[in-house]
């Protein structure tokens, strides 16, 4: 399975990677990542799918060098950061800036010079759809807006590995829609995309490949067409076994059926899990 | 180079255009006004009480501004996420943090330097007689703030923005009274209490000894080479407050 085996390629890939942080007073530790193996091919829409707590923002966190690894290896064949983009999950931008000074600040990050950042300013605008809102402050901005300038900033450099957290997550159906369809322009250019998702339904339409994390550890890792081999009945279907249904009166064997994954990896030890957002110490 | 300069530019940007700033500033420019009224109920005083009320409205001003705006600033691009887009960028954690100082000193060159400016217009105008001492005292003044401000970004990179505003207010109260310790330590005192007040002297910014607004109202005369020392001493403790800042910012994960 892909997201296991070492081949060539690789535009990202994890080996073995797992992460402990350690929180409160008294510094109790707390394992996020159990070993991670995780691989992306160039030109994938990768979607990394789990319940809440399962390390998906800590892996691409990891990724992109936010935090440091505790063990394993992390090879971003990208490495220098000039191509990578990045949308972290409900992100706060400058409220007093505009749509246009923020994307001009963040391509002068890179060391555009003024005509490049105007020019990339202007282009990202117009392929988001902000052409319009270009010179008003972002607290004026709605929530699918700052998305997609969101996205907009982390193409600002051109990248060919674009990492977006939860890009989906409190926009409505129209804003959904207009995320989806920059993402799926994104693929048509060739690039490679990494995102993480709870809305099932997008990852099916969107993505080429997927791995499901749970419990620090990635159960399962193949194509959307051997997801849906596996459970014909759809994306949520399958994932709700791979991860099992952890309510009260669902049993262990239904929990346990994985397809390619060993029972125990999936019901995972109930160690407590740091939750998104949680600051480690 | 070019990211401290871009995230010094963004932070003027984003901090000169918040509504915050501009009802602070207009507040200590009625301030200041209010002098020119205490002025003329000191008979024959109405210049000097007019530039003393103001400078220490300077002041005062001066700092809230710095203490508030500086942890709000840090803290919430931590706190929201916004350092993320920026680390995940060609963005050094240093970089992060001088430029971010560097963007609020010039935020509060101009605040600190209009309302000095506007003091020294008053006192033109209405006050029998400005004092260029008036412009020097604002421009130490200046670099008292400035000491806060990196105070206060130090400390919002280990603690949360209200408790770095509060530790950097400490410190400029403080910073008025350190002088005092070492006074004291010398009055009978054993050598261990010489020996503290000696750390907590050093460790503690020496505000005073670069405060000539009794020079500026002509109530005293000043050892600038005293006052040059010093000011190269709040330097130094800049430069020192924001390597740690960078050193923590660097050992962060986030």
């Amino acid at each position: 399975m892909s997201p296991t085996s070492p081949e060539a390629q690789h535009l990202v890939s994890l080996s073995g990677v797992t992460k402990t942080v350690h929180v409160g007073l008294r510094r109790r530790p707390v394992t996020i990542l159990r070993g991670v193996d995780l691989a992306v091919e160039h030109g994938d829409v990768f979607g990394l799918i789990g319940p809440n707590g399962a390390g998906k923002t800590t892996t691409v966190k990891v990724l992109l060098g936010l935090m440091a690894p505790s063990g394993g290896s992390v090879d971003l064949r990208l490495r220098g950061l000039g191509a990578v983009g990045y949308l972290p999950e409900n992100p706060y931008f400058y409220d007093y800036l505009s749509g246009r000074e923020f994307l001009s600040f963040c391509a002068r990050l890179f060391g555009l010079g003024a005509g490049e950042r105007k020019a990339r300013a202007d282009r990202l605008l117009r392929d988001v759809g902000l052409e319009a809102a270009a010179d008003v402050h972002l607290r004026k901005y709605s929530k699918g807006m700052l998305q997609r300038i969101g996205i907009a900033q982390a193409l600002i450099n051109d990248p060919h590995l674009v990492l977006l957290d939860e890009p989906m997550t409190g926009l409505d159906p129209i804003g959904r829609l207009e995320v989806k369809r920059i993402i799926q322009r994104l693929h048509d250019e060739g690039r490679t995309v990494l995102f993480n998702s709870h809305i099932l339904a997008d990852v099916e339409e969107l993505c080429t490949r997927i791995a499901v994390m749970k419990g620090g550890r990635i159960v399962w890792g193949g194509t959307v067409a051997e997801a849906l081999t596996d459970s014909p009945e759809g994306l949520e279907a399958f994932f709700m076994r791979v991860v099992g249904d952890e309510r009260p009166g669902v049993s262990g064997d239904e929990r346990a059926r994985v397809p390619g994954g060993e029972p125990d990896e999936v019901a995972g030890d109930g160690q407590p899990e740091v939750a998104a957002g949680e600051t480690p110490s | 180079m070019n990211q401290v300069a871009a995230i010094a530019l963004n932070t003027f940007r984003e901090t000169i255009r918040d509504r915050v700033l501009t009802v602070i500033v207009l507040f200590a420019l009625v301030m200041i006004v209010a002098g020119l009224w205490l002025g003329s109920i000191s008979l024959e005083q109405q210049g000097r009480m007019m530039k003393d009320f103001g400078l220490v409205a300077v002041t005062v001003f001066g700092v809230i501004v710095a203490a508030f705006i500086a942890a709000t600033l840090v803290r919430k691009e931590v706190e929201k996420r916004t350092v993320f887009v920026l680390f995940s960028k060609p963005v050094s954690r240093a970089a992060f943090v001088v430029g971010k100082f560097l963007g609020l000193a010039a935020t509060l060159a101009a605040v600190v330097g209009g309302m000095g400016l506007f003091l020294f217009v008053l006192t033109l105008l209405v006050g029998g007689g400005a004092s260029g001492m008036v412009l020097v005292a604002t421009a130490l003044i200046y670099l008292q703030v400035l000491t806060v401000v990196a105070v206060v970004v130090f400390f919002s990179t280990v603690t949360s923005a209200i408790l770095a505003s509060m530790l950097g207010l400490g410190v400029f109260v403080a910073g008025q009274l350190s002088h005092n310790v070492l006074s004291l330590s010398r009055v009978g005192a054993g050598a261990i209490t010489e020996a503290v007040s000696w750390v907590v002297f050093v460790v503690i910014p020496n505000f005073n000894a670069v405060d000539v607004k009794a020079a500026a109202v002509g109530e005293m005369t000043v050892d600038w080479g005293s006052v040059a020392l010093w000011a190269g001493y709040l330097v130094a403790y800049m430069a020192v407050a924001l390597a740690a800042a960078s050193f923590v910012m660097r050992r962060k994960e986030f």
